[in-house]
């Protein structure tokens, strides 16, 4: 078997059956741990065969396709739907198999307390997400990549509002949903648009287009902004990152995988997978790399200030985010794509520890925590290696493709950028040792394990994926530090001693405020204040939203009501008011005088007269 | 001016001035004097159409019967004397205005029809003929007539009847 | 005299009549107008029963003479009724039937 679509559409549907079986089958559902056995099995099933699938396309350019004619039509199907295997989306492939995977054996240990039936929810949804998340990876065209697109925002709805009980989670999975599909709506206007330009929605006809400079210009900035737009709806860029943060009131395995690996990715990767198209419109790629570089640096900003550990994670995601959006746009999407990919590893290592102490000590809330390292060391060190990876420190995972980021910006004649990311590089390490110091070292706090929760390290379950995510990024930060994929742009030779340097800085800076207590924290925060108030009010982002829809969307459905009200029922009153006087009226022909009734009479017959008579 | 011709417009001035003076009289009473009179013309009319068995008809019953009925109606109802026109009558205007629009039309319709001049030589005798007729093909009609009449003469004495 | 002076002199009789029957306030001054319109149709039908030589006209003149009287004797009972329960003669005051 060497067509690698094959290995990569069973990867895909394996998933799906999983779902399927436990959407049906509700007694098995409603059995938790079967349920998850179910799905897990099924998910190891995924992970073999896309490193199958990647294997077999790893050092070729080639792409393997695989469709099925879903609208069937005479000049050929309107729309498939299938797999296209190829490089990116192979490892992309092990990426989100991987990830699903490690945190489905999680959740076994996470969620242990849940429900039965409610935990065999959990992994359908899981499954389901899985599956579409697969679909979008392997999307030969717009229209399954639109379909998936949606059904993995529907899932991060379900996930995110798994505990729907709550009202804070579910009004985070409904800000979710809100904040993507408005972005999404651009999404799809500018592929209906770009259908209409070329006339075709698949991806390998298009590449030969653009390649062949046969795609007209005019008016394809519109087109690419439009799917930019929704690209960073799913990658939470500014503005539309607000529902991000929110939605960590989801389980932290769901945000481990969704929020850090793959959902939030997607938008990249579709930048990544269309970048042909991209590249034919300069304009919007400056615009990508501007906006991606101020993302990153509003929310390293935005993580300073918080207590809630997922949070901050959460403000690292969309900083990084920014990081790899900053990168494409600068046009060098490689670097953008090998950073989505390390990113992935280690942001899903850092959720999973959370993860650990949160299901430890009880509360999210970093202040009341501190000197864990004593009591969850396993816990610690992989906290700490993918901090580190975070931060940019040599031999871990992210310091090779942070640096790479750096250097695309540049070389793409971009320093304004540039200078954003160098100091949303400071400010990572910053706010990541920040997190570990008070965390993990320090004195325990005074209400820590308040909950009477006896603190523990991770149980096997949960430890086992950690374990497993902490060796890979140290693996692949070695490989890198010996052999990494070619660059394409040639790099300045201070930068890398620059970048470790802005990263010790960063750490340096950290400890002497938050384990050293050499500068008091409160001293800091009265220096930068006016900023401090502005981040913990999220510089009022979200209350520009929460203005347009509450006071745009609600008094725009006054007016309508009003207009329906008035004119409408209005209207409707009127004429009824005007039978009734009408009736009234003619109410008065019935005088109940014979004479009157002669009348009528007469008239009748005159009027039969003239009507006989009249075509003389 | 042959006297068919003298005797058709005597009776028509006649005629039309008692009817009119039946419509336009404040006192009732006289009214229906009036009306025996424009009854008489009728039956008048009748014998210059050379109808005389229905002349006489008219006579009897009309001019005899009806008058006779209605005079005693009136005793009854006792409201014998009227005021003024105005209220003896009720919009005067829309009713000329109405009946001459009636005139009109029906005076038009006759005006586009085409009606014989000459009347017809008649051999036989009118009310031997009317006879035969009514007893051969109209006696269902004419013993129907018999119980209408019978009904009405029922239903009459049922209406009039002393209240108890 | 040709036909239509008998059929132009049966609808003024009809005019007048109904004349009558819409002006006069009295029932019995209703009744009255009714009459004059029912000659009215009567020398209409010996008329045409004269000029078209047809014998029917005539019969349907025999019918109507005595059914008139019929009516007109009911009728007067009806009024007769009325005034005894109301008190009143005049048309304009029997409007039970005002819708």
């Amino acid at each position: 078997m060497t067509d690698p679509a094959q290995p990569a559409l069973l990867a895909l549907l394996l998933p799906a059956c999983a779902f399927l079986i436990l959407a049906v089958v509700a007694p098995l559902r409603r059995r938790g741990r079967l349920a998850a056995g179910l799905s897990v099995l099924f998910s190891a099933g995924a992970l073999v065969a896309a490193i199958a699938a990647l294997r077999l396309t790893a050092g070729s350019d080639g792409f393997s396709e695989w469709l099925w004619a879903w609208i069937p039509a005479e000049a050929g199907p309107l729309a498939s739907v299938g797999v296209l295997a190829d490089g990116d989306s192979a490892i992309m492939l092990v990426l989100v198999a991987l990830v699903s995977f490690l945190v489905q054996v999680y959740s076994l240990g996470y969620l242990s307390d849940e429900s039965m039936p409610a935990l065999g929810r959990y992994y359908a949804y899981q499954s389901l997400f899985a599956f579409s998340m697969m679909g979008l990876v392997l999307a030969p065209n717009f229209v399954q990549l639109f379909i998936c697109w949606e059904l993995v925002g529907l899932c991060s709805y379900l996930l995110i509002g798994y505990w729907y009980t709550r009202p804070e989670a579910a009004r985070a999975a409904v800000k979710a949903f809100w904040i993507t599909k408005a972005a999404d709506v651009g999404m799809l206007v500018g592929i209906v648009l770009l259908w209409r330009h070329t006339g075709t929605f698949d991806f390998l006809e298009l590449l030969q287009m653009a390649d062949g400079r046969v795609i007209p210009l005019a008016g394809l900035g519109v087109i690419t902004f439009c799917i930019y737009l929704g690209a960073s709806g799913k990658s939470a860029q500014f503005p539309f990152h607000i529902w991000l943060p929110d939605a960590m009131e989801g389980p932290t395995p769901v945000s481990a995988l969704i929020h850090a690996a793959t959902m939030v990715t997607a938008g990249v990767y579709l930048l990544t997978r269309t970048v042909w198209l991209f590249r034919l419109t300069p304009d919007v790629m400056q615009i990508i790399a501007w906006n991606g570089a101020f993302t990153a640096l509003l929310a390293a900003v935005l993580a300073c200030v918080q207590t809630d550990i997922k949070r901050v994670l959460a403000y690292s995601t969309v900083s990084q985010l920014g990081y790899m959006m900053a990168a494409i746009g600068a046009g060098f999407a490689s670097a953008g794509f090998l950073h989505l990919l390390t990113h992935g590893i280690f942001k899903a290592l850092l959720f999973l520890g959370a993860g650990a102490v949160i299901h430890a000590v009880g509360t999210n809330d970093i202040f009341r925590m501190g000197g864990l390292a004593r009591k969850m060391p396993q816990t610690a060190i992989v906290f700490l290696v993918g901090t580190m990876s975070l931060t940019g420190v040599p031999f871990f995972a992210g310091f090779f493709s942070k640096e790479e980021i750096l250097g695309a910006v540049l070389a793409g004649g971009f320093p304004g950028p540039f200078a954003m990311l160098l100091l949303g590089a400071f400010l990572t390490a910053f706010y990541m040792f920040r997190v570990v110091f008070i965390t993990f070292f320090g004195t325990p706090a005074a209400t820590h394990g308040a909950d009477a929760h006896h603190v523990h390290d991770a149980p096997p379950f949960m430890a086992l994926p950690l374990w497993i995510l902490a060796l890979l990024s140290v693996g692949i930060g070695t490989l890198f530090a010996f052999w990494h994929p070619k660059e394409e742009f040639e790099t300045l030779g201070w930068l890398t001693p620059t970048a470790i340097v802005v990263a010790f800085a960063g750490i340096a800076l950290a400890y002497l405020v938050y384990q050293r207590r050499a500068i008091s924290a409160d001293a800091l925060a009265r220096a930068f204040a006016p900023i401090r108030a502005a981040a913990l009010r999220r510089f009022w982002i979200d209350d520009v939203f929460s203005f347009i829809y509450r006071g745009l969307m609600l008094g725009l459905a006054k007016v309508v009501g009003w207009v329906d009200r008035y004119f409408v029922d209005g209207i409707l009153n009127v004429l009824s008011a005007w039978t009734l006087t009408a009736g009234d009226s003619l109410r008065r022909l019935q005088s109940g005088r014979a004479q009157d009734y002669v009348y009528g009479i007469a008239l009748g017959v005159l009027l039969l007269l003239v009507w006989v008579r009249w075509p003389r | 001016m042959t006297l068919e011709v003298v005797t058709f417009w005597g009776l028509a001035v006649l005629l039309i001035g008692s009817a009119l003076s039946v419509v336009l009289t404040k006192n009732l009473f006289h009214s229906v004097l009036w009306l025996a009179l424009s009854l008489t013309a009728t039956a008048g009319i009748f014998l210059a159409l050379e109808a005389e068995f229905l002349a006489a008809v008219q006579l009897l019953l009309y001019a005899g019967g009806v008058v006779t009925i209605v005079v005693f109606a009136i005793v009854v109802t006792e409201r014998l004397v009227g005021e003024r026109l105005t209220q003896t009558s009720r919009h005067i205007v829309t009713g000329v205005v109405l009946a001459g629009a009636l005139l009109l039309a029906v005076l038009r319709f006759l005006r586009g029809a085409d009606l014989p001049v000459e009347r017809p030589v008649i051999a036989v005798d009118v009310t031997r003929a009317l006879g035969r007729v009514l007893m051969t093909e109209f006696v269902l009609p004419f013993e129907l007539l018999a119980v209408l009449l019978l009904v009405g003469l029922l239903g009459a004495l049922y209406f009039a009847r002393p209240e108890e | 005299m040709p036909l239509y002076a008998y059929l132009t002199l049966a609808a003024l009789l009809f005019a007048i009549g109904f004349f009558g029957v819409v002006t006069r306030r009295n029932t019995i001054g209703i009744l009255l107008g009714i009459e004059l319109m029912l000659n009215a149709v009567n020398i209409n039908l010996v008329a045409f029963a004269r000029f078209n030589a047809d014998i029917v006209g005539m019969v349907f003149t025999a019918f109507t003479i005595p059914i008139t009287v019929a009516e007109v004797a009911l009728g007067l009972a009806i009024v007769i009724l009325m005034f005894r329960m109301r008190r009143t003669a005049i048309a304009d005051h029997l409007d039970i039937l005002k819708g």
